[in-house]
């Protein structure tokens, strides 16, 4: 028979075992949150379609457009665009789901016990379904523009998952202070609203000058952001800088995320 | 005995939490204020559960017993893993559940079909458990069918017999039930304890807590009673009632605090609070028959225009079993929201002398029209009521609990 011993402290020997028992929920809730989100609405699976299309006509007019600014390679600039806001798209609603699945997800959380990772991990799931639709319509996109890729497009996967994986620990780093400090929840939507300008999502990384580029590449999304779109674009050339400085980030958040949320999560049902 | 036939082995279990209070209590400060002011909140400690140990043989039943705020619900929820002790160790062989969280993780949208699957996974169970069951639940949940529409669009009836299909097809090694929490009606009500009853006869563990002391007898084959978070008996079920209802473990009190006590769910006290209540005119808490109870109840109204509200008492004998509902007129228009005080006078109650508690509920409109309860604490507060005389409170077992003397009788002699 099973045998669980819970100590104080969180001494919980069996922790990574439980997420191993449990993994089928993890799936569960990421099924919820696909389904749920598509049947309340008219269009269904239509709007995975739109917004990002929406965004990338968007994008293309102010950036492209009216700002100038250059697309990556021989690239048209809206397929530049929309390769763009894959990545970030996923990154960052990542990172706030994960950030904020203490709060969303009290309610169930007080009530039953499973291991608490596998919310954010559902959830983040999900989101990677939403981006390989995003990835099939960018493959229509591309056939219908002419513009064609190179093999190495079917690297795409390495780098969404190092972008779920970046937005995931970081969230979680940040899940434990939203549970106390509740003001972290307005300020990260905002800070992402920010950061996506100072990431390479509508424009190349070539954009910014030479002196500056090692600063800029601090930004934890740019390098894997870059990365991504260098799968797509075959004129781009590797950056390596920013893209090992994004892979040292996640070395940080990894840790960081899980000591902290396991520190959380032993006891947050106190204070929430 | 051998180690491998427990269940449960609680040792030495404490849950400190820290209660974190403004010192200037009453008026409205902003977050903002509060968090200038943040080295005046007093932080006090509070120890829900202060060592407690105890051990569970393999196919035991066990009843916990004690008042509000002995620290039931916090163990059960250290033993379920919701959170964990704040020093000892406990050590659990097979695997928990907790029956009466029913519902829990339901998605309005998804279908009766999809939440069997994604309730069962959050209750532990896999997939192919559950494909094995579900003809199973199907039928139990008597939802036929409209297993495949949304639950959005059940009946609250419907809604409850699924979600509890599903928690009472769970096959836990030890259940943990805290009726405190229990939802939905009557009937509802019944159907979980007699399924307890048959999982209690196939022979699995189950820790029970319940002010039904009725129920405990039913159930139960040992009790351990909590008191402020320390075990004071563990042991015969007789016994340990007896010990739990006695007027030395009563411990009336004059005054009584209700933040921070656990409400049954529902309850989440959004417009209107109960916060207190203080006996009045009366030093101990004993009561005459027939002598008027004087109570001051606060509360605390978060709405502006909470309009009509009354107030209700569920009168119970000390083992449980409901004995009178009390309610009182509506009150003057509220309109504005702040602390109120209540001041209550259960001037004629048919109450026979014996040992008694009480629940309170703030409720909107009146005993006439019932808008929906707002707020409840049960097992509010505790009296005794004596014989007329004033002389103790000796009531034949088998005679009821109300005491009527509105009879009118003569005797006349028959003349023959």
């Amino acid at each position: 028979m099973r045998k669980t011993v819970i100590e104080a402290n969180g001494k919980n020997l069996q922790y990574w075992k439980d997420i191993w028992n449990y993994r089928e929920l993890a799936l569960n809730f990421a099924k919820r949150d696909i389904t749920v989100r598509y049947k309340q609405t008219k269009i269904g699976l239509g709007w995975a379609l739109i917004s990002p299309i929406v965004n990338m006509v968007i994008m293309t007019f102010i950036f492209g457009n009216l700002a100038g600014l250059s697309s990556d390679g021989a690239a048209p600039y809206y397929i530049m665009v929309y390769a763009g806001n894959i990545p970030w798209g996923l990154l960052t609603r990542s990172l706030q789901s994960s950030a904020n699945t203490f709060i969303s997800n009290a309610g169930i959380m007080k009530k039953v016990y499973f291991p608490r990772i596998l919310s954010p991990v559902g959830a983040i799931s999900a989101f990677l379904v939403d981006s390989l639709i995003s990835m099939a319509i960018l493959t229509l996109l591309m056939f219908v523009s002419g513009y064609m890729p190179s093999f190495r497009m079917l690297l795409f996967p390495v780098f969404m998952i190092l972008c779920v994986a970046i937005g995931l620990f970081a969230g979680l780093f940040l899940a434990s202070f939203n549970v106390k400090w509740r003001d972290l929840a307005q300020m990260i939507p905002f800070a992402i609203s920010i950061g996506m300008y100072l990431t390479p999502v509508a424009y190349s990384i070539d954009t910014i000058p030479e002196k500056y580029r090692l600063l800029y590449s601090l930004n934890p999304a740019c390098g894997i952001v870059n990365a991504f779109k260098w799968s797509i674009i075959k004129e781009m050339s590797f950056d390596t800088v920013s893209f090992v400085i994004s892979l040292i980030w996640l070395a940080v958040f990894v840790p960081l995320g899980i000591h902290f949320f396991r520190k959380t999560e032993r006891t947050f049902v106190d204070i929430v | 005995m051998s180690e491998k036939e427990y269940s449960l082995k609680i040792q030495n279990v404490k849950k400190k939490y820290v209660i974190k209070q403004f010192a200037d209590t009453g008026k409205a400060v902003s977050k903002l204020g509060r968090f200038v002011n943040r080295r005046k909140i007093k932080k006090e400690d509070f120890w829900a559960l202060n060592g407690v140990s105890f051990n569970v043989e393999q196919g035991e039943k066990v009843g916990i017993i004690g008042k509000n705020g002995a620290g039931k619900s916090t163990l059960l929820k250290i033993i379920s893993r919701i959170t964990e002790p704040t020093e000892g160790r406990i050590e659990i062989t097979g695997k928990v559940s907790s029956m009466l969280e029913v519902g829990t993780g339901f998605n309005q949208e998804l279908t009766g079909r999809e939440n069997v699957y994604l309730n069962g996974a959050i209750l532990g169970m896999t997939k192919a458990e559950v494909d094995e069951k579900f003809d199973d639940i199907l039928e139990f949940s008597e939802v036929g069918k409209f297993i495949d529409t949304p639950v959005k669009r059940y009946s609250s009836g419907m809604f409850v017999r699924l979600a509890f299909a599903v928690a009472s097809h769970l096959e836990p090694d030890i259940l943990l039930v805290d009726e405190v929490l229990a939802v939905g009606d009557t009937r509802f009500q019944k159907k979980c304890i007699d399924k307890m009853l048959s999982i209690a006869a196939s022979g699995k563990t189950i820790l029970f807590v319940s002010h039904q002391m009725n129920t405990i007898r039913q159930l139960c084959d040992r009790v351990v009673v909590l008191k402020n978070g320390e075990v004071v008996f563990d042991g015969d079920v007789e016994e340990g009632i007896r010990l739990y209802s006695s007027e030395s473990f009563a411990d009336r009190k004059l005054h009584y605090d209700y933040d921070g006590v656990a409400r049954p769910s529902g309850f989440e006290n959004n417009l209107a609070q109960i916060r207190s209540l203080d006996i009045l005119h009366n030093e101990e808490g004993i009561y005459k028959a027939k002598e008027s109870i004087d109570l001051r109840v606060r509360v605390q109204i978060k709405s502006d225009e909470i309009g009509d509200l009354s107030c209700r008492m569920h009168i119970y004998k000390f083992d449980g079993t409901p004995v009178e509902t009390i309610f009182s007129n509506a009150f003057e228009y509220i309109h504005e929201q702040g602390e109120f005080d209540i001041n209550i006078s259960v001037l004629k109650h048919n109450l026979s002398p014996g040992n008694y508690s009480a629940s309170i509920v703030l409720t909107r409109g009146n005993s006439k029209f019932m808008t929906g309860d707002l707020d409840i604490v049960e097992n509010a507060f505790s009296f005794e009521v004596l014989n007329p005389d004033g002389t103790g409170n000796s009531w034949p077992r088998n005679w009821a609990n109300t005491y009527n003397e509105s009879m009118e009788a003569s005797i006349i002699k028959v003349e023959e």
